[in-house]
């Protein structure tokens, strides 16, 4: 990195000469800049679920690894501390903008101290500031961009353990899958349990599925129609449904759609289902052992 | 607030969301300039490049797109203005959202383009050539090369894509310092998102200069052109091609597989009934961001058009092999569909899916 | 059109014929597999046909009547069809658009649909076993 020209970029060999000066400036003065830091901080309401002890500790951290970033150029333990950071305060429901707020603060409390170091000398501040404001910038763009994954990612998994919760999808035995359907059934959530149902009918191998909505007191036309798409969608993959549990209403609201009820396998309760599909599986086994031996 | 109301009809930031920044650029631009004479300026300067950008930045990256503005804004009154801001203007020219890719290709200075298409290699640069110079439509390439007009039309947003690299890097006298940075770059100019995460662009940009710099005119340009898809449709093949581009521009939003499946088989229907029935047309697919996030899918052709729409909307209808479930089926399967027909004068069908709702249609 | 990877491989075990999709076809193509799919049927007097679509990702009507297409010519020719390996969306979307595979029954996948052909008994798996 030596043929740098005039006043080419502000990466090459003097800004890398001019960033060792300034990491030790910030070395230097790291006490009295963190505390200036820390108190914009509270000014500006940011990260108030954090306990006083807590923000010193973190304001500590990421301070070092803000100035070993502009130090050795490697954004990767950055990353790796904003990603725990995340972790850490995401469930406490600290908001993206505080984060990249804190980090722009920082950024800020670190120029202003830059000027007031090279404010003699104006040509020194302009390549100081050439040479600061790249790394600065993508620091702040490094924690953001983790910390939005990261909460990307856990929001992602909560939606997954909620789904889970309110569809499950049972393998009872081999390739016999229950789905319990409680609680009010909205488009939404049918959608779900149809995705659910058919992927499970892929991962178990299910040759048989008992919907029973028992625990369902009505559902409107939509969800209904819904239902029986989700049946038909079953059968493409191979799997015969039963239903259970279906209440008047539900029955009544099926015809009026003008669903062919004598298509569809009903069975009063959980238990006549589970016995039907145990047939229907049963039937199966012996019909092969008699044709394979023929 | 005049330079705010301006944007109230940008689809994807609204002018609050923009407002809401204005404390943060100007703790930028100040932290920077001190009470330099023109800081308010340059505080407005940003908020109006915010603004005329802000429907085509992705949701909850307004904020690091202003940083970033604002601190380029204040590096412009820093910086010697010689050669770095005459290229900056050409920069900004480039990126601005007016000029079309004809523009681009035939307003650009001589040279660096010049450089920039001896990058191409022959096939594509005459392609490139023959379709912006002589205006060869890609049926007539399509023909003139043994393939499809939609093959045609993604080779040479392809070719542009790798031509816009080409022509920054040789404007800015920039020599990539890696071998990752011009995948990285080609990916961003043709706002293919799905080839942005396989090259690790967003990791990229943080850790290489150059092409965080470059970057900026690329993303602006790519999100602009790339949230929409015309894809010339007249053969079977035609119809694989526009399906499986839909599917992939709908990978952008958080479709569930059954929604792309759906999306592509609709794409699917309305196309073969182009090709069946007016020998060709085109599609558009286009990503929407208000008033949510979904898909349209625009289908128009040129043909003999439906005499009685109602009917052809109807289960049972039936025009070619037996079938007469193309139309309403469609509709089942999109949240909003409507068709309007002229016979004589063709066909458009518009469809829409929502992303994340399932506005499901009683049968 | 030959000579690029084969988009559908027809493979003949004992007096059934395993049809394998490897992937997306357009309309043309769809119609050309109809064709060799049924006039090998006629000539190895097939009895059973397993169509295994696990590779395409959409099944619109065009193709779900030709795949119907193909079980009712077959069984004019005296087999059964079963089609194996819907996808879980392809399926959902299918039924959606008001196209089922009327008639023909389907099975999970391509183990799942030997064992459906011979529980109906018009078939029998091993190769070894003479043809009927
Ligand atoms: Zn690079």
């Amino acid at each position: 990195m030596e043929q740098a020209p005039e006043h080419d970029s502000a990466q090459s060999g003097p800004g890398g000469h001019l960033l060792s000066q300034l990491v030790a400036h910030l070395r230097e003065h790291r006490t009295r800049l963190q505390e200036e830091w820390s108190q914009r901080i509270q000014q500006t309401h940011l990260l108030t679920a954090m306990t006083p002890q807590e923000m010193a500790a973190e304001t500590t951290s990421v301070y070092d690894n803000y100035v070993e970033v502009l130090e050795t150029g490697n954004v990767e333990a950055l990353q790796h501390y904003a990603k725990d950071l995340s972790e850490r305060i995401i469930p406490r429901g600290v908001e993206t903008h505080e984060v990249v707020g804190i980090v722009l603060l920082l950024r800020d409390v670190l120029a202003r101290s830059l000027f007031e170091k090279y404010q003699r000398d104006f040509s020194m501040l302009n390549e100081v500031l050439d040479a600061y404001e790249p790394a600065a910038n993508r620091i702040a763009n490094t924690v953001a961009v983790s910390f939005v994954d990261e909460r990307e990612r856990v929001i992602r998994q909560q939606q997954d353990a909620i789904r889970e919760l309110s569809t499950p999808v049972l393998p009872v035995r081999e390739r016999l899958l229950i789905l319990p359907i409680i609680g009010v059934l909205d488009s939404e959530r049918a959608r779900q349990l149809t995705e659910q149902l058919l992927s499970g009918i892929r991962k178990h191998r299910a040759k048989v599925v008992v919907i029973d909505i028992t625990g369902s007191p009505d559902v409107d036309e939509s969800v209904a129609n819904h239902l029986v798409q989700t049946v038909d969608a079953s059968r493409l993959m191979g799997a015969s449904v039963i239903i259970t549990g279906l209440s008047p209403k539900i029955a009544q609201t099926l015809v009026t759609i003008g669903v062919d009820l004598s298509k569809m396998n009903t069975i009063g309760d959980l238990q006549g289902g589970l016995e039907e599909a145990e047939r229907l599986l049963g039937y199966t086994v012996t019909r092969k052992e008699v044709s394979t031996s023929s | 607030m005049s330079a705010t109301e301006r944007s109230g009809d940008a689809p994807g930031h609204t002018a609050d969301d923009v407002a809401d920044l204005i404390p943060m650029v100007r703790r930028i631009v100040y932290s920077r300039v001190g009470s330099h004479p023109s800081a308010e300026d340059l505080v407005q300067e940003t908020l109006t490049r915010v603004l005329s950008a802000a429907s085509t930045v992705e949701p909850g990256m307004l904020e690091p797109y202003a940083i970033v503005t604002a601190r380029n804004v204040v590096s412009s009154l820093w910086r010697d203005i010689d050669r770095k801001n005459r290229n900056q203007h050409r920069l900004v020219d480039l990126s601005a959202p007016e000029p079309p890719e004809k523009q681009v290709v035939l307003e650009e200075e001589q040279s660096a383009m010049a450089a920039a298409l001896a990058r191409l290699d022959e096939r594509e640069r005459r392609a490139l050539l023959d379709h912006e110079v002589d205006g060869a439509d890609t049926h007539a390439l399509a023909a003139r090369h043994g393939t499809t007009a939609g093959a045609v039309a993604a080779q040479l947003n392809r070719t542009r894509a790798r031509l816009r690299v080409e022509y920054l890097l040789a404007i800015e006298h920039v020599d990539p310092p890696t071998d990752r940075c011009r995948p990285v770059l080609i990916a961003l100019s043709s706002g293919d998102q799905r080839r942005q995460r396989e090259v690790q662009a967003a990791q990229h940009l943080l850790e290489c200069e150059p092409c965080a710099r470059l970057s900026q005119p690329l993303l602006e340009r790519g999100q602009q052109r790339n949230d929409c898809l015309r894809i010339p449709v007249s053969s079977d093949a035609d119809i694989v091609s526009a399906r499986r581009a839909a599917r992939e521009l709908a990978t952008r939003l958080a479709f569930g597989a059954t929604d792309l499946t759906v999306i592509a088989t609709a794409v699917s229907e309305v196309c073969r009934n182009i090709v069946r029935f007016a020998g060709s047309g085109e599609v558009v697919v286009e990503l929407l961001e208000a008033p949510t996030r979904g898909i349209q899918i625009v289908a128009r052709d040129g043909g003999p058009g439906i005499t009685d729409v109602d009917r052809a909307l109807g289960d049972g209808f039936s025009t070619y092999g037996g079938l007469g479930l193309g139309l309403p089926g469609v509709r089942r399967l999109m949240d909003e569909f409507a068709i309007a027909s002229e016979p004589g004068h063709g066909t458009t069908v518009t469809m829409t899916k929502w992303e994340g709702t399932d506005h499901e249609r009683p049968t | 059109m030959n000579g690029g990877p084969a988009l559908v491989s027809i493979m003949r075990q004992g007096s059934t014929l395993i049809a394998s999709v490897h992937t997306a076809l357009n309309d043309s193509e769809l119609v050309r597999f109809e064709h060799d799919l049924v006039d090998q049927i006629g000539e190895h007097r097939s009895r059973g046909v397993i169509i295994d679509v696990a590779a395409l990702d959409v099944i619109d009507s065009f193709a779900a009547l030709t795949l119907r297409r193909i079980a009712d010519m077959a069984r004019l020719r005296g087999a059964q069809t079963v089609l194996v390996g819907i996808q879980p969306e392809v399926a959902f979307t299918m039924v959606r658009l008001g196209m089922g595979t009327g008639a023909v029954p389907t099975a999970l996948d391509l183990e799942e649909g030997l064992a459906l052909l011979a529980e109906q008994g018009s078939h029998h798996p091993r190769p070894d076993e003479p043809e009927a």
